[in-house]
């Protein structure tokens, strides 16, 4: 069962060593990002999903690598490294500075349907256990001049219509989001959104955004999802 | 090792200066200074006299911006290649383009070299240009569409991507029918790159030397240096000379570049020390 979920974007310059010197000037996102997994983590679960877009669908393997973004290799670098959404979300948990339950993670690809993203969510959270899903993604990279796929009209649109959804919890309102659409603006954190909203099903869920902008021309939101517990 | 560009030999020893001339209203760094068929040809009058051994035109803007036809490609850059070459007949005129229509028109009017920044998206470029025994740049840009920005780009080894890549779009063009003396390799600096990947293939240029396929760098003013000083492109011309000093000395062979006067300066240094180029005055001490 779904009990709690967290969702971040995924921009490497979110990790301080890509970034370098201008870091600092990302910190407040950082520290959103910080603050939704820390209430992921807060809410008592058995085991936690990192979800987000790769290559191929499927359990991943492996861990974050930086290497393949230019930085130099650490004195111990993983022996396989992750996707970039995965790898997000894996550089997160294990740099929370808590105790962090059993991880697994799963890759979904940008082209998996809307209800293929939905029936993998039920599947993932269809246990016993009280399980958390940390799903990494993004809006929109169409969203100014200098964006990454430059400006495009329709892409403000897509992203209010993302950041209702999760600001609602609105699990049916997610799943409606175009995959084709979000293909064409370069929106990665669709197909784990919508995972996200099979994963949730029919419950009632709080929600809260803690930091939605798109400084760089990419959407970034943050925020959680909480089960609503009879008590 | 000679280059060699239709009827034009360039120098075996020492370092080679590209200048660009944008033939665009909408270049990153000359916001349409060039754009006119006037200011174009001044401006590239000044660079041949300020050391230039080649001038590159440009009639498509790099990054993403209003889509420009074949034909207004054509528009923009044949009459100065058609000026340019009655101005100076042996100067070596090189165009920026990806698409082999407007290859064909250009070597017709009498341009050398093509310079395809975009990693050869169009399969007859190679063709077009051996038909002329003209030159080809072969760039690397990470696979990545004509235009588009990078995002998120990752690399296993981006030096090895550049090295295998480059070396295959080589064989490709001798393959087309181009001469070996004809093939620069350009491991696109900023395309399909991050401010990393681009600092890697610089420090990385002794690879690409190793290939034995000459080497150009198009290093100026570009967003790489920007990031690493936090400036606009107004205040990179130190961070372009230092790139070009540092490239040359590691063995790059031909500098695209927006400054010409500062950068063949620049490039006589490095060369002199490495033993490429006598002294212009030798007096010190010698009196």
């Amino acid at each position: 069962m779904l009990v709690a979920a967290a969702f971040v974007p995924t921009p490497p310059l979110l990790v301080p060593e890509i970034a370098g010197g201008s870091a600092a000037a990302d910190e407040e996102l950082r520290q959103a990002c910080r603050a939704a997994v820390a209430r992921l983590l807060d809410a008592d679960v058995d085991h936690v999903v990192i979800v987000g877009q790769a290559p191929e669908d499927g359990t991943l393997d492996g861990s974050w690598d930086w290497r393949r973004f230019g930085v130099e290799a650490p004195a111990s670098a993983p022996a396989r490294s992750l996707p970039l959404g995965p790898a997000i979300g894996d550089w997160l948990l294990a740099t929370a500075g808590r105790p962090i339950p059993a991880v697994r993670h799963h890759g979904v690809t940008v082209a998996l349907p809307a209800q293929a993203c939905a029936a993998r969510g039920r599947e993932l959270a269809g246990t016993r256990d009280r399980v958390a899903l940390l799903v990494c993604g993004d809006g929109s990279a169409c969203r100014s001049e200098k964006a990454p796929g430059s400006l495009d009209p329709s892409a403000a649109a897509w992203d209010d219509a993302a950041l209702a959804a999760l600001r609602d919890a609105d699990a049916a309102a997610l799943l409606r989001l175009d995959p084709m659409e979000g293909a064409r603006l370069m929106a990665a954190g669709r197909a784990p959104w919508q995972v996200l909203a099979g994963a949730a099903g029919p419950g009632a869920f709080e929600a809260a955004i803690d930091w939605a902008d798109a400084p760089y021309g990419v959407m970034y939101v943050v925020g959680t999802w909480l089960r609503k517990e009879s008590a | 090792m000679t280059l060699a560009f239709r009827d034009k030999v360039l120098p075996v020893r020492g370092s080679l200066v590209m200048a660009i001339v944008n033939r665009t209203p909408d270049s990153f760094y000359d916001r349409g200074r060039t754009y006119a068929l006037e200011p174009a040809l001044e401006h590239a009058d000044l660079a041949v006299e300020a050391g230039a051994h080649i001038v590159d035109i440009g009639g498509v803007k790099a990054g993403p911006g209003p889509e420009v036809t074949t034909a207004e490609e054509v528009d923009r850059v044949l009459p100065f290649v058609e000026a340019l070459r009655t101005r100076h007949p042996r100067i070596v005129i090189s165009v920026d383009t990806y698409r082999a229509a407007v290859a064909d028109a250009v070597l017709r009017a009498g341009a050398d070299l093509i310079n395809d920044a975009w990693q050869c998206p169009d399969p007859e470029l190679p063709s077009v240009v051996a038909s002329y025994d003209a030159g080809l740049v072969c760039t690397h840009a990470g696979g990545q569409s004509p235009r588009t920005r990078p995002h998120r780009v990752e690399y296993d080894d981006v030096v090895d991507d550049v090295e295998t890549v480059l070396c295959r779009l080589a064989e490709a063009a001798v393959a087309a029918g181009v001469r070996r003396a004809s093939i620069l390799i350009d491991p696109g600096h900023d395309f399909g790159k991050n401010s990393r990947h681009s600092l890697a293939v610089t420090s990385g240029l002794p690879q690409l030397v190793a290939t034995g396929w000459p080497v150009l760098v198009a290093l100026s003013r570009k967003s790489f240096l920007g990031e690493v000083l936090d400036v606009p492109a107004d205040d990179r011309l130190e961070g372009t000379l230092a790139a070009t000093a540092v490239s040359a000395w590691l063995g790059a062979r031909v500098f695209r570049a927006h400054d010409v006067a500062a950068t063949v300066r620049a490039l006589r240094v490095v060369d002199a020390i490495a033993g490429n180029r006598d002294l212009a005055v030798g007096r010190r001490g010698l009196a």
